[in-house]
Formats: C-alpha cells, sequence, structure tokens
C-alpha cells in the first residue's frame, strides 16, 4: 500500500495530502490548479514534500527520483528526440544501454506489448502522438516498478486514441499488480477504466471512493458538485 | 496595402543591413584600388608568407582546440553543481572573454613572466614569449567564451529531458553521452569557427607575446605593411589571403558539421538531480580547478598595483583622464551603433524566418553579420580613411572611423547575444502576433522584459571590446586621439610597467562599471543577479 503523507508550500499555495492507495488504478480529479500535477511530482520525488511517504512500509521520501519504485509519464518530453524508439525503451533498464540477452528480450516483449515492435529503429519524430506515448509505456513496462504515475499523458490525444491507450493502461495494472496513480479531467475517463477515484481541492484529498460513485444517482456532495462543476465546463 | 505596411516597419532594419553593407564593400574597394595584382605572384613565392600562415593556422587551431578541449567538461559542471560563487566565476567569464587585451596581457605577464608569481611561489618558469604565451593569452580569453556558448547550447535542452534523466537514475557520464553531447555536438563546430577566428585574426596579443617575427600573424604582417610601410598593396593581398583561409576554414567546418536546429522549447530550464558519483565529483573539481587557475590569477594579478603607493600618484595624471574621456568618446557610440546593428540583422532575420520563400535567409544574415570577423579591422579602418581621403576628409574623420570599426567589429558578438532570444521570440509568438495584428513597435513593448537581459549583454560586450580595443586606435593613434589602452601600451613601452600596470587597474574598473551599469540599467536587476546566459 502507498501511504501518503505529505505537505508542500509554494508561494500561497499551500498542500497537505493524506492518503492510502491501494494497488490497482486509481484516478485523480479535480479542477485546474487544485494540486493534482503537483501530488505526482512529491511522489515522483521531482518536488521536495514534508511528512511521510511509504510503499509497503518502506519510507521513500529521502529517496531521488531513481531510487523510488516509481515510473512517472508526463504530457509531454517523455521521449529522447536523439534515441530511437529501442534505444527509449532500453534506457529505462540500463542507462548506459549495454543490455544482456536477456534484457534485450525483455525490450522486445515491451514493444511487442505496446504494439510498436515495426518501428523499433525510428525516431521519436517519425511517431503520431499516440505511438510516442506507447513507447514511454514500453519504457515504463521494461522498468518494472511496482508504482506508475500517469500526468495526463494522453490529454493531447484524440478520444478513440485516449480510450485505447486508457484500456493498455489497465490490462498493465492489472497484469502485472501495479499501483497506478492516473490524473484526469474527465470523470468519464476513470468510469472507463475502473478502480477508485479521489478528489483534490486546494491541494488537499477531500474525497476517495470507488469510481462507482461517480454514476451513482446520489453520490458523495463534493463529487456530485465537482461533477456539476466538470459537467457545465465541459459542455 | 497590408503588404506595404510590413514592409515600410522593415525598411529601417534592411537600411541598417544595407549601411553596413556598403561601408564594408567600399572600404574593401577603395584598399584594391591601390593593389598592384600583378606583384601578388611574387608575394606567394616568398616563404616568409607561408610561414606566417603556418603559424596563423597553427596557434589559431591549438588555441581553439584547448580553449574548447578545457571548456566542456567546465560547461558541463557548472551546469550540473551549484557552489558558492559559482555566479560570481559565470560573471568573471562574462568579462574576461571581452577583456582589454592588453590589460590581460599585462595580468599574464605578472603571473606567468620570467619575475612572475608562478617562478616566485614554485619556481617554475615558462617561455611566456613564444607560442605558449600565446596560447595561455588565447586560452584565458576563449576559455571562458565557449564556457557560455557551450552554456547556451544547455539551455536549448528540454527540461523534460533532464526530468527523465533524474527519473531514469542516469549517472554524470551517461547523461553527457545520451543527452548533453547531442546538444554539444551542434554548438561546437559554431564555436571553434568563432575561436578559431578570433585567435586567427589575433592582433594586440601576437604583437605583444609573439616576440619576434619567428611567430607572426597575417594580422600583425598587416598592421606592419599599414603602419611601418603604408604598403597598401601588401596589405590588400595579405587581407585578401586572410578573409579566402577564413572564408574556406569557415565553410569546410559548416560542411562537416551537424545542422543546428534551435528547439522551441527555451524556456526556463528547471534543474533537477542526477545520480552523483566520486568519480563524477573528482572529474568536475578537476575541470572547475583548471578553470580557476588558468582565468582567476591573471584577474588578480591586474588589482595588485592598488596597494602600491604610485597608484594614487598615478591617478593625478590629467593624462590619464584624457585617456579616459577618449575611451568613454569612443566605446558608448561604437557600442550604440552596434547594437542598433545588432538589432537591424535581428529584425531582419527574425521576419525571414517565418516567410515561405526567404526562410533560408536568417542564417545567411548572420553569417553577413559575423564575416566581420574574416576582416581585419585594421584593413576596414584603412579602405574607410582611404575612401573618406578621396572625398575630401583628411584625418579629422579618424575618430568616426575608429567608432564604426569597433562597432562593426562587435557584431558577431551583439548577434551571438541578441540572435537567440529573437528567434525564440518569434517561434513563440508568431501566430499570436499574427491573429492580433501586433506589428514593429508593439512587439518590442511586449518582448522588452524578456528580451532586456540579452540586450544589456549585447550592449556590455560591445562596450568593453570597443573599451579595450588596441588594433584600430594604434593605427590612428598618433592623431590626437589617444585612448587608455593606447596610453597604457605608450606607457609600457617607454618601460614605464609600475605606471602601465596602475593604469591596467583603472582601465579594467571601468570595464565592469559599464559591464554593471549596462546590466543593471538596461538589463534590469534579475539580470545582475543572475548570469547563466
Amino acid at each position: 500500500m502507498l501511504k501518503i503523507n505529505l505537505q508542500y508550500d509554494w508561494e500561497r499555495f499551500h498542500a497537505h495530502y493524506c492518503v492510502n492507495v491501494e494497488p490497482g488504478i486509481t484516478t485523480l480529479l479535480g479542477g485546474s490548479g487544485e494540486g493534482k500535477s503537483t501530488l505526482l511530482h512529491l511522489l515522483g520525488g521531482f518536488l521536495t514534500g514534508r511528512g511521510e511517504l511509504s510503499f509497503h512500509d518502506r519510507s521513500l521520501l529521502s529517496l531521488p527520483a531513481y531510487e523510488r519504485p516509481i515510473s512517472t509519464l508526463f504530457q509531454s518530453d517523455n521521449l529522447f528526440p536523439q534515441l530511437t524508439v529501442w534505444q527509449n525503451v532500453a534506457i529505462g533498464l540500463s542507462p548506459s544501454m549495454r543490455l544482456n540477452a536477456e534484457q534485450k528480450e525483455k525490450v522486445s516483449w515491451a514493444l511487442g506489448k505496446t504494439q510498436l515492435a515495426d518501428k523499433a529503429q525510428r525516431f521519436p519524430q517519425a511517431l503520431s502522438g499516440g505511438q510516442a506515448q506507447r513507447v514511454a509505456i514500453a519504457r515504463a513496462l521494461v522498468r518494472n516498478k511496482p508504482i506508475l504515475l500517469l500526468d495526463e499523458p494522453f490529454s493531447a490525444l484524440d478520444p478513440s486514441l485516449r480510450e485505447e491507450m486508457l484500456y493498455l493502461v489497465n490490462d498493465v495494472t492489472q497484469e502485472l499488480g501495479l499501483t497506478t496513480l492516473l490524473i484526469s479531467h474527465l470523470p468519464q475517463e476513470a468510469s472507463l477504466i475502473g478502480g477508485r477515484v479521489i478528489l483534490i481541492e486546494q491541494g488537499q484529498v477531500v474525497a476517495h471512493d470507488s469510481v462507482t460513485v461517480l454514476s451513482q444517482s446520489d453520490p458523495h456532495p463534493l463529487f456530485s458538485h465537482y461533477l456539476g462543476v466538470s459537467r457545465h465546463s465541459t459542455i | 496595402m497590408h503588404v506595404w505596411r510590413i514592409y515600410q516597419g522593415l525598411l529601417p532594419a534592411i537600411l541598417g543591413i544595407g549601411t553596413f553593407v556598403l561601408i564594408g564593400a567600399t572600404s574593401l574597394a577603395a584598399l584594391l584600388r591601390y593593389s598592384e595584382l600583378h606583384s601578388w605572384l611574387e608575394y606567394l613565392q616568398q616563404p616568409y608568407l607561408w610561414r606566417l600562415v603556418r603559424f596563423s593556422l597553427w596557434q589559431a587551431l591549438l588555441s581553439s582546440g584547448i580553449s574548447l578541449l578545457i571548456a566542456i567538461p567546465v560547461a558541463s559542471s557548472l551546469m550540473h553543481r551549484r557552489f558558492y560563487g559559482r555566479s560570481a566565476l559565470l560573471q568573471l567569464f562574462s568579462v574576461s572573454m571581452v577583456v582589454p587585451t592588453i590589460v590581460a596581457i599585462l595580468g599574464l605577464v605578472v603571473v606567468y613572466g620570467r619575475s612572475g608569481w608562478l617562478n616566485q611561489l614554485f619556481g617554475v618558469q615558462i617561455p611566456l614569449y613564444g607560442l605558449v604565451g600565446i596560447l595561455l593569452a588565447h586560452v584565458f580569453f576563449n576559455m571562458p567564451l565557449a564556457v557560455r556558448l557551450l552554456l547556451q547550447g544547455y539551455d536549448l535542452i528540454p527540461s523534460g529531458q533532464w526530468r527523465q534523466a533524474s527519473q531514469l537514475g542516469f549517472s554524470r557520464w551517461t547523461a553527457f553521452r545520451w543527452i548533453e553531447w547531442h546538444y554539444m555536438k551542434k554548438v561546437l563546430p559554431g564555436a571553434f569557427v568563432l575561436i578559431f577566428m578570433l585567435c586567427f585574426s589575433s592582433f594586440a596579443v601576437v604583437l605583444s607575446l609573439g616576440g619576434g617575427p619567428k611567430f607572426s600573424t597575417l594580422e600583425v604582417a598587416i598592421y606592419q605593411a599599414l603602419r611601418f610601410d603604408f604598403d597598401l598593396n601588401r596589405a590588400s593581398f595579405l587581407a585578401l589571403l586572410q578573409v579566402s583561409i577564413c572564408t574556406l576554414f569557415a565553410l569546410v567546418v559548416y560542411r562537416i558539421a551537424p545542422v543546428n536546429r534551435q528547439d522551441v522549447s527555451l524556456l526556463a530550464v528547471r534543474h533537477y538531480p542526477l545520480k552523483d558519483s566520486h568519480w563524477a565529483k573528482l572529474v568536475d573539481s578537476l575541470a572547475l580547478c583548471c578553470a580557476f587557475v588558468l582565468v582567476i590569477p591573471p584577474f588578480l594579478a591586474i588589482f595588485d598595483p592598488i596597494f602600491s603607493p604610485i597608484f594614487f600618484k598615478t591617478l593625478q595624471s590629467p593624462a590619464l583622464w584624457l585617456a579616459v574621456w577618449v575611451s568613454l568618446q569612443i566605446a558608448v557610440p561604437a557600442a550604440l551603433i552596434s547594437l542598433l546593428l545588432g538589432v537591424c540583422f535581428s529584425v531582419v532575420a527574425r521576419f525571414c524566418m517565418s516567410r515561405r520563400y526567404v526562410s533560408f535567409l536568417p542564417n545567411k544574415i548572420e553569417h553577413l553579420g559575423n564575416m566581420i570577423l574574416m576582416v581585419p579591422g585594421l584593413v576596414i579602418a584603412t579602405g574607410l580613411f582611404l575612401t573618406l581621403r578621396d572625398l575630401g576628409f583628411g584625418f579629422q574623420s579618424s575618430y568616426w572611423i575608429v567608432v564604426w570599426v569597433n562597432a562593426v567589429m562587435a557584431l558577431p558578438f551583439v548577434l551571438r547575444a541578441l540572435m537567440p532570444i529573437m528567434y525564440q521570440q518569434e517561434r513563440r509568438f508568431r501566430n499570436v502576433y499574427l491573429s492580433l495584428g501586433i506589428q514593429s513597435w508593439s512587439r518590442w513593448f511586449l518582448e522588452w522584459p524578456l528580451i532586456r537581459r540579452s540586450v544589456a549583454q549585447a550592449l556590455g560586450y560591445a562596450l568593453l571590446l570597443s573599451l579595450g580595443d588596441m588594433g584600430v586606435i594604434a593605427l590612428f593613434g598618433s592623431q590626437g586621439l589617444v585612448s587608455l589602452p593606447l596610453y597604457l601600451f605608450q606607457l609600457i613601452g617607454a618601460y614605464r610597467l609600475e605606471e602601465g600596470a596602475c593604469v591596467a587597474v583603472v582601465l579594467i574598473s571601468l570595464c565592469l562599471l559599464l559591464f554593471y551599469c549596462s546590466s543593471r540599467f538596461v538589463g534590469g536587476k534579475v539580470s545582475v543577479s543572475n548570469v547563466k546566459n
């Protein structure tokens, strides 16, 4: 279990996240500027917070980004444009890219899993947005870290491609038993992939429930308020 | 009507570039008019000429190679390490590359000379007069320049790549291999050509530390032909030879160099920690020590005379303050003209980069401005003097010749500071400008807070280069135009070394003051505290 009790201050923004996350997919919902990305950056080790952060009772807070059992996918800049698709995945296993036969096999497996086997020697510039994000997912697969953080990595994709990506993430999460945290602006996405939802407002976790809460006729008052705002804003 | 309005806004910039080209071409044409082409074949058969060419090439290649070899690890260390005095070191680097040559030479003599600090402290004596001295001086000037150019290259690396490197546990070496080198190899050829040309056309360093005809360069030979023999034919032949060699060299390097396309992601770079190791720490410490040893002692040596009793006596000399006044009279208008020219070049280049049929022009425009590095300042000055003399102006035009030549000689540095930020603004806001119909001055008002740091840096470089000029002023110096560097050179020539050292303190203090003023008043407060770019 991922135990979070983190505080972070930046200018006038004071955040205090307190939540325990179970394995499986959890979608982080909330309006813009409420602190969803801040939480993911704190978990990933890209921001320094105070408090406690542990995974299976092992404290992560003092660890640098590369020593945390976490893979993070961002909205952009997940790939190195100077490296080929194969190299971009392989670098997740060994930064020096000196791989043994088993590791090479693993890269091929990940590329096959993300349907990129035929694109291995291409550079990221020659890929579509969806393919580029699949490369990033392939890298997360080979890294084999138990926690996967997704900071709106599919927001720039068209709806059908986004759906395809979400299914892929869901499959991977189930198959490998990951703890996946996904940021989304769309409650429909959370409903699509299932799991649990966390609502974040002004730097705090204000609700944490099963995703079914979103489809209930009488959801938690905070969720109903958010869903009202969300529906109005997407019309 | 709309198209006419666009071109009308561009007209002052085109006029600026036109003036630059016209004056340059007229100067060269005037010089060629006095040359006898049939005698050039004879020059080509002189062994002395080929020795000059060989040595010019050799010392320039060595100087640029050594400068870059040291600069690569130093830039990488400065990029990754945060330590006390880092900002001061970067500030020092930005000043040291434009510090008046004659002052730096004095500093080097105090440190490495026969009775210098090195000999006194460690009993080590190096042959300062000759190739070693020339290399030391060139590395002193150009290693900091190379570091800053490479750091500009680092700014092209999107923050996302560092974030990924941090997440994936890259060591310093892996980050260098997979990320830094990819961007660095795009910056290196340009930096190499720039430093090569600066060293190839180096004048004051070779004149002072060359130690005789054995270690002379084409630029010094041009000076000797003009100053001592007034042999316009030989001077124009040597100038043309120098231009040809530099052009050939630049063409070859750019031919084999990878294309440098600037990334759009030029927003502030965030620092993410990489995996550290004892080896990385050791290499960084060695690189930084090397930079410290090469740059700091000559600087400290310059300020040494401040404690001598003769210092205050020197300050009371009216000739010193007259020279300060002459220097300011030259440097301030030259810097402003140079900045104006730089703005003209950048405005036209920006305009072209977004237009389909002229999108190839920005690079050419930048190269046009940089071409001045190949043409010796002395040659432009002499050509300009001959043109003005033919038009009926005599030595009274010397002042404006010195101002103009200083302005155009500083132009490549101004362009280096201005162009990246100008391209960046164009890429980021082009569509917004087009959709809202924002043009010319309105763009400047909008962009000023973003570009003022670069403008300040450009102005600072131009001010310091003009203030420290020892080339053109040496040609016209006897016409009642004695600037601080020339005054210093005259004192050294008259063996009044102690007085000369005191004048050097005044000159370097003036440089630092003007650079600070430029950064503070043009660049704003942030520019002074944050000197990474």
